[in-house]
């Protein structure tokens, strides 16, 4: 360990990773520039290959997870404030609620300021926006040939855009893969209206701009220039189509301090024959000579859960427009029910659409114009889902 | 009456501890209208009421991406909230009190942690959409049933059962029931999933119950128990009869067992004979206090309230669709 140590430099947070996937002895450690050079004017025009020092960084092995720093983002704002007025009696309560529904109500529903953005169309190199779902549970359906199957059902509810960020500002940004060049901006979505008294007033401004009520929830996709859409519009369960293969990226649940055997799957040692107080102990944390020590990433007790975590190419199979909810064939949604869930897209190359999905894609989102003359149906369904309201399977007998 | 027991005891404590004691606990000082001064806390041992800081955090701390299904609701009641529908509340003629044994599959599970009323009420609609298309009788544990299905196997394409119900389970679209018989000799247990569209007919051939909740021991007593005809003639009870009770009692046949069936209490079969060890294992196993334990039976059963409203919104689109397939008989019987 010590050896390996010396060829890597001292600032470990700034090793990006290259290859996910691969296991490799080597890997490329990435440090990029100082972020005052970002932020100059002249970033684009160094936001190449040039940007980045390349540095052999040998037998670094991935983290299973990585620990984020308890300290929050200084680019972040004070979300929520504890100031509450203690004069108000029931009656002026009442009246400032009123006056906040009606504050919002109406700016929801009216023209937006700006005339519409352009909508393009949809290419095989454009990223959408997501949206932000609660996971809501599981529940059992079955194929038209009779196999079942389980389903996770999601419900969006309350979405909408709160801001865009072209790459060129995104470039500038702390946060910033310069791998990524100029490719991407920043779609913020929030999710679930809230009253405004209970955010702090740095946290409120932040909705200024889209004249929507202040979200609890707050998050932000990479989108192509093309997939922007305008700050105020709402985002609905219509976004995805019947058939799409989506990513559900969520924090799982949160276990807390936990032993080796539940963390890591550990046999622990026998209950009896001589042994005592060490049923559910590790054992021999590792061996001697050239390989001693504790190695880095060696699995011990510790924090369980609560990581984020992307469950990839999950498929569309049903729809409901009527309460917004996305049944997903397929089980592996992370966290508990009542999680929050970042949707979007797949990135799986496998699963990208075909030629005939891509001329159905609304971009950059679904609006209500879009919708043929008679409305909606309440529910859609994949070619291959049984329906409740179909007869039973019927197989036809063979001749012989 | 406090201040002067207050006063004693300053008077009583040397004055070092009395300041230490002000700077080990400054939040629990005594006041007292008629000294302004701060008086020492008494010596004797408080009950710290107040939860340590440590816990108090773990409480406090914002789950980052987790509601409460309280909370939840709340934001889809908002009025803030655009876009989407909120779930109707049905009121009505409400549904029996035993409503609830005869459908037992539409009670959710009583755990909060996995409750959602919008999930629950998708999955009560689809249920009584497929309820409209074949016809679940009601039937209980110990009822003799026949079901159709569709098997790719056999030569006519579908396959009938007959058996008698031994268990009934699971929530929601998973509910099941398990049926057992003997063929050729051999005893035969078939699970079939109450909603599963490879279903034809669900039919019962006596509608009765047993005295206990599972008959699994009916893999250990003799066949006969379990054999019945696969020509079975239905039986109709008349209109509003209870349903009988079967109070057949079986006797089980020697060890081995598939169970430590005396530990089970159970009320359908004969007296066992119990051997010395079997006596220790009962008193070792046997939970009296389960009986009195409220706590049990709140977490494992629904509230009330909510039960009733479900079982009201299914009664009444039960009661619907059995018109309606009265009405299609009686259209039927007209062009015959």
């Amino acid at each position: 360990m010590k050896k390996r140590n010396k060829s890597t430099h001292s600032c470990q947070s700034c090793v990006y990773k290259i290859n996910m996937a691969s296991k490799s002895v080597v890997t490329l450690g990435v440090r990029p520039l100082s972020h005052s050079f970002l932020g100059s004017a002249s970033a684009s025009v160094y936001l190449g290959s040039n940007s980045v020092c390349l540095q052999q960084v040998r037998h670094r092995r991935f983290p299973k997870f990585v620990v984020r720093p308890s300290t929050r983002r200084p680019w972040h704002v004070r979300k929520w404030t504890e100031k509450r007025d203690e004069s108000l009696d029931t009656s002026n309560e009442n009246f400032i609620k009123e006056v906040i529904v009606d504050k919002y109500a109406g700016a929801v529903s009216s023209p937006l300021k700006d005339g519409p953005w352009e909508r393009n169309p949809y290419m095989r190199e454009t990223r959408r926006a997501g949206v932000l779902a609660l996971k809501l549970g599981t529940l059992m359906h079955w194929k038209k040939d009779g196999t079942p199957f389980t389903v996770t059902v999601l419900q969006v509810l309350d979405n909408h855009v709160i801001n865009y960020v072209p790459p060129e500002v995104y470039a500038t940004y702390p946060s910033h893969n310069p791998h990524q060049g100029l490719r991407f901006g920043l779609q913020v979505v929030g999710s679930l209206s809230c009253d405004p008294r209970q955010f702090s007033k740095p946290y409120n401004n932040l909705f200024l701009k889209a004249g929507v009520p202040p979200k609890r929830w707050l998050t932000r996709f990479l989108v192509t220039p093309d997939a922007a859409i305008q700050p105020g519009t709402a985002l609905d369960v219509n976004h995805f189509k019947i058939g799409d293969y989506v990513d559900t990226q969520g924090r799982t649940r949160d276990y807390g301090f936990q032993g080796v055997i539940k963390r890591w799957g550990m046999k622990g040692m026998p209950k009896s024959h001589g042994t005592t107080k060490s049923e559910r102990k590790m054992g021999s944390t590792g061996g001697g000579g050239d390989k001693d020590g504790i190695w880095k990433g060696k699995h011990m007790p510790g924090m369980m859960g609560n990581h984020l975590r992307t469950m990839y190419g999950l498929k569309i199979c049903r729809i409901n427009t009527r309460y917004n909810l996305l049944y997903l064939a397929g089980v592996g949604v992370p966290g508990l029910p009542h999680t929050f869930i970042r949707v979007s897209d797949t990135v799986l190359p496998r699963k990208q659409r075909s030629e005939e999905q891509m001329s159905q894609v609304s971009m950059p989102t679904w609006f209500p114009e879009d919708a043929e003359e008679d409305s909606l149906p309440e529910e859609l369904f994949s070619e291959d889902v049984f329906q409740f309201t179909e007869p039973s399977l019927q197989l036809e007998a063979e001749e012989s | 009456m406090a201040a002067p027991m207050a006063q004693l005891c300053v008077n009583l404590l040397p004055k070092r501890l009395g300041l230490m004691s002000q700077h080990i606990n400054c939040s629990c000082v005594f006041f007292s209208s008629s000294s302004p001064l701060r008086q020492p806390k008494p010596l004797k041992h408080v009950v710290n009421y107040q939860r340590t800081r440590a816990e108090v955090a773990r409480a406090l701390r914002r789950k980052q991406n987790f509601l409460h299904h309280e909370m939840v609701d709340k934001h889809r009641a908002s009025p803030l909230q655009s876009g989407t529908a909120q779930i109707s509340e049905e009121s009505g003629e409400g549904a029996p009190r035993e409503y609830r044994y005869v459908m037992p599959e539409f009670l959710p599970n009583p755990d909060f942690q996995y409750r959602d009323k919008v999930l629950e009420k998708m999955e009560r609609r689809d249920m009584l959409r497929r309820r409209a298309v074949i016809d679940i009788p009601e039937f209980y544990v110990g009822s003799i049933m026949a079901v159709t299905v569709s098997d790719p196997y056999s030569p006519g394409k579908t396959n009938r059962f007959v058996g008698i119900c031994i268990d009934r389970g699971g929530r929601g679209l998973k509910a099941y029931f398990v049926l057992r018989n003997v063929v050729d000799g051999l005893g035969v247990e078939v699970m079939y999933e109450m909603y599963n569209p490879t279903v034809h007919s669900i039919q019962v051939l006596r509608l009765e119950k047993r005295l206990d909740d599972q008959l699994y021991y009916l893999r250990n007593a003799p066949l006969e128990h379990s054999t019945f005809s696969f020509d079975t003639q239905p039986v109709n009870l008349p209109r509003d009869a209870p349903v009988p009770v079967n109070t057949t009692k079986v006797k089980l046949n020697p060890k081995p067992w598939e169970y430590r069936w005396e530990r089970f209490n159970l009320k359908g079969i004969e007296p066992l004979p119990l051997t010395a060890k079997m006596e220790r294992g009962i008193k070792e196993h046997a939970k009296p206090w389960e009986e009195y334990d409220l706590m049990l039976k709140y977490r494992q059963t629904v509230n009330e309230d909510e039960e009733r409203s479900i079982m009201t919104e299914v009664f009444q689109e039960n009661s619907r669709i059995e018109g309606e397939r009265k009405s299609s008989r009686a259209v039927l019987r007209r062009k015959k």
